[in-house]
């Protein structure tokens, strides 16, 4: 992908595409490592500006986590009562302080994580980090400001989010306002070797 | 008799005559070597010795590792060798796997996300220069 364009108005030259296209193991050929990625593919993976898909699946490990965990508190806290009052507490959607409860959690949970390792437990599983839109660390500030800027990603219908699709540097909303990026940080090739090592492995004797 | 025909016979000059080239040029190189006996040519030479005078330093020296690194099909002797089975043993976990699959799986998925959008758009304007990542520590 060029950009003549681009180069014209003083622009970055764009790196080449990324990845390429999956190719699909032929048909019987069971010796296809599963890693859909090619070598070439995953020789400059890291440091590059991460998609939409990862990190939307992330976005949905870090609900699922952290949702998951409120509601073990809230069961926690429901249990110690009975326990030491003999009434129990019915946790209610309508409840206010459970609403605020929740919403000064998530608030935390964004916070701790961005400032202090950039990465999420959902971004450690899909291996994307929080990093400055210079590649430096997140730090405490510009943590906060991204966590404080992301709901208003999603209160714009969800426009907000619409830079990672379309931004030369995929970067939403609340990146754009906390001068952040987010970027692959796995090492695909090392990925690759160990799926080919274990593919080796499993046809020898 | 002969004697004396030899004697009188000034041999270096005679040889100097010789145009060794045109000699050698109708000599079978091929026939004379094929009849050698290369096993028995070695047999006499002391390798060790050899071997010892050989200034191994200076053999490196002139080696260019990184060239002939680069040339080492690394995924091929991963994939075909002992290797593999200790990269295997030593980092993968059956949760490693499923994270990596993953992990790559979601790469395409972004990358199959951008074309469609490029085509969309009919705008082919690449991706940004990816940030530097200067102490930041790689995920395993």
């Amino acid at each position: 992908m060029t950009a003549p364009a681009d180069a014209d108005a003083g622009l970055p030259e764009p790196v080449p595409s990324r990845v390429g296209v999956s190719r699909p193991a032929p048909l019987g050929d069971s010796l296809q490592p599963y890693l859909p990625l090619s070598t070439e593919e995953t020789e400059n993976l890291r440091g590059q500006h991460a998609g939409f898909a990862s990190r939307f699946i992330a976005f949905i490990v870090d609900c699922v986590v952290s949702i998951g965990v409120f509601m073990l508190v809230l069961g926690a806290a429901s249990f110690a009562a009975s326990v030491l009052t003999g009434s129990s507490i019915h946790w209610s959607r309508a409840n206010t302080w459970v609403v605020v409860a929740f919403f000064a959690w998530e608030f935390l949970y964004y916070a701790y994580f961005w400032t202090a390792s950039g990465k999420t437990p959902g971004m450690v599983l899909l291996g994307v980090q929080v990093v400055g839109q210079d590649g430096s660390s997140v730090g405490t500030k510009r943590g906060l400001l991204r966590t404080l800027a992301f709901p208003l990603s999603f209160l714009l219908l969800g426009l907000g989010f619409l830079g990672i699709l379309l931004g030369r540097d995929r970067r939403a909303l609340h990146d754009v306002i906390a001068d952040t990026a987010v970027v692959y940080c796995w090492d695909a090739r090392e990925a690759r070797l160990r799926s080919l090592a274990r593919e080796g492995s499993s046809r020898q004797p | 008799m002969i004697d004396l025909v030899v004697e009188s016979l000034d041999l270096n000059a005679l040889i100097a005559q010789i145009d060794l080239n045109a000699v050698l040029a109708r000599v079978d190189l091929n026939e004379v070597v094929d009849r050698m006996d290369l096993n028995e040519v070695v047999a006499h030479i002391d390798l060790d010795e050899v071997v010892a005078r050989v200034d191994m330093n200076k053999l490196l020296a002139r080696v260019d590792i990184n060239q002939i690194v680069s040339r080492i099909d690394v995924e091929t002797l991963v994939k075909n060798t002992d290797l593999g089975a200790i990269m295997v043993s030593s980092s993968s976990t059956l949760a490693t796997e499923a994270v990596d699959q993953g992990r790559s799986h979601a790469v395409s998925m972004d990358d199959t996300l951008a074309r469609w959008v490029s085509r969309i758009r009919r705008n082919h304007t690449g991706r940004a220069e990816p940030p530097e990542l200067p102490n930041t520590p790689e995920e395993p």
